[in-house]
């Protein structure tokens, strides 16, 4: 516990005798951390958005030309037998057919040759509090078909899919950035060290010459790298946070629509960032103390 | 406790000790002397395993230098009290902290570190100046906060490089005297010097280096 004291006052006591060389670099392994933390934090955003659309996903059920009152009925039922289904609304030819001709707006011409109605009527089927997996939609999708008087059942998979492609691309994208930022706060921590070891080659020398360990040398160095790498952190995160305080952005709108609601990161994001800077602060600490002793 | 079989050691191709054989005794008191450029600097540092001899086995406490490294020579350390011809002193910290120094790598418990480290300050005149820092001493007085530091950890050898080269004849005498208590302790001591004056009055062992080759 002693020794434990001792190395983290020479720890501070190194840090605050070389202020300038440890606030350059605390500030630009802040910067890096900080953007790393935004990139977390966009990416969160978007994780969920893309879950919550996952959530809202719905289907139609298209029923087939002449179905009478209790096959719609044992359709309504069947439907709402899979778990978590929900009947959103049931569409009538007629109103699908009015529907389609407000979409047309101006070109709703084109219906004018129509001798009967085409559109098939259709159940609209919603999800609540599930998840669903293309998988499990392709499931219900089957099981659906098979009932009488159900001609097809039809899902947004082109939608579900890219989704999944822009999450995929957006967790490589991350990867690869968040990659080379370590590698930044790497170099940082390491040249810093080194700088710092350069200036007490002599009391490095004069320990081992009294008979000081490897580690009892080398701890304070690797404490100064730990310490860097948490306030580094700690600072980023704040700023992170004072900016999404400061902007007020809670729902981001598309067409005067809410698209996605923006949080902040939660409690497991924040100890990520932090134990991030402590790993890649104590990494770059040894890594520069390597270079000194062999160990 | 010191023992030296055909230590040989080359700088390049200059000779800083040639096929040196010397056995020192637990509890002996020798002094190493000759010219500057003999050899002293040098045989100190190979009992303490600063240097590696080019040929021969050195054995200090029975424990073979050629054949111990990284903790147990730190260990070793510990136990041998070193003052260097040029102190090694940490500048940027207080005569009580440089001489607290060599017992705190040894974890010992900071109290018995600080009753140590006073004694050994007021046995080399420096209660006044314990929280000076090396550059405010006079260069006698740095020498003696390299001293304390060498006692500190009751050493079982100390070996002193010049221990008086810039002390004046009281303090020098003080000095001696205080070698000579530790020596009466039990702690091997050698001391290397040109100081003539101090081996003229004494009974102890000399051992003669010139051009490294050593004359009892």
């Amino acid at each position: 516990m002693r020794l434990w004291l001792y190395y983290f006052k020479h720890a501070f006591e190194s840090i605050l005798g070389n202020r300038l060389i440890y606030f350059i670099s605390t500030g630009t392994i802040s910067i890096s951390l900080l953007l790393f933390a935004a990139f977390v934090l966009i990416s969160a955003n978007f994780n969920n958005w893309a879950k919550s659309w996952e959530k809202s996903l719905s289907l139609s059920v298209y029923l087939e030309n002449g179905t009478d009152a209790q096959e719609k009925d044992e359709i309504a039922k069947a439907i709402e037998r899979v778990d978590g289904a929900e009947i959103k609304a049931f569409i009538s030819k007629e109103k699908a057919l009015k529907d389609l001709a407000e979409t047309l707006g101006s070109q709703v011409g084109l219906l004018e040759g129509l001798t009967k109605n085409p559109l098939p009527a259709s159940y609209e089927v919603i999800f609540r509090n599930r998840e669903l997996s293309r998988e499990e939609l392709k499931n219900i999708k089957k099981s659906l078909e098979k009932v009488k008087g159900v001609d097809e059942v039809q899902y947004s998979e082109q939608w579900l899919e890219r989704i999944e492609g822009f999450i995929y691309f957006s967790r490589i994208l991350g990867l690869i950035v968040g990659g080379l930022l370590c590698l930044a706060v790497l170099f940082i921590v390491t040249n810093t060290i080194k700088l710092a070891i350069y200036a007490r080659r002599e009391e490095i020398e004069i320990c081992k010459l009294v008979g000081a360990t490897d580690w009892f040398v080398k701890i304070p160095f690797l404490l100064e790298g730990a310490i860097q790498g948490i306030f580094g952190a700690l600072i980023a995160l704040s700023v992170l946070f004072f900016s999404y305080s400061m902007f007020r952005v809670r729902t981001i709108q598309l067409f005067g629509l809410p698209v996605m609601d923006v949080t902040f990161l939660n409690a497991g994001q924040y100890v990520l960032v932090v134990f991030l800077g402590l790993t890649l602060g104590l990494l770059g600490s040894f890594v520069a103390i390597g270079r000194f002793f062999k160990f | 406790m010191i023992q030296l079989f055909r230590v040989s050691k080359y700088f390049g191709v200059i000779a800083a000790l040639k096929d040196a054989t010397i056995r020192i005794r637990k509890g002996e008191f020798v002094f190493v002397t000759g010219p500057s450029g003999a050899g002293k600097t040098t045989l100190l540092r190979l009992m303490f395993g600063a240097e590696k001899p080019t040929e021969g086995q050195i054995l200090i406490n029975g424990i073979n230098l050629g054949r111990v490294g990284g903790s147990r020579l730190d260990f070793l350390r510990r136990q041998i009290g070193f003052v260097f011809q040029d102190f090694k002193l940490l500048h940027r910290r207080t005569v009580l902290q440089n001489v607290a120094l060599a017992s705190e790598v040894g974890g010992e418990k900071w109290t018995t570190t600080r009753k140590k480290t006073h004694q050994l300050l007021r046995a080399v005149g420096l209660t006044a100046k314990e929280h000076a820092y090396p550059l405010e001493l006079s260069g006698g007085e740095q020498q003696r906060v390299a001293i304390a530091r060498a006692m500190v950890n009751d050493p079982l050898i100390l070996l002193a490089d010049e221990p008086t080269g810039n002390l004046d004849p009281e303090i020098t005498r003080d000095i001696m005297i205080l070698f000579r208590s530790i020596n009466l302790r039990g702690t091997t001591v050698v001391v290397a010097t040109h100081n003539k004056e101090l081996l003229r009055n004494t009974d102890q062992r000399v051992l003669f280096l010139q051009n490294g080759m050593i004359h009892e």
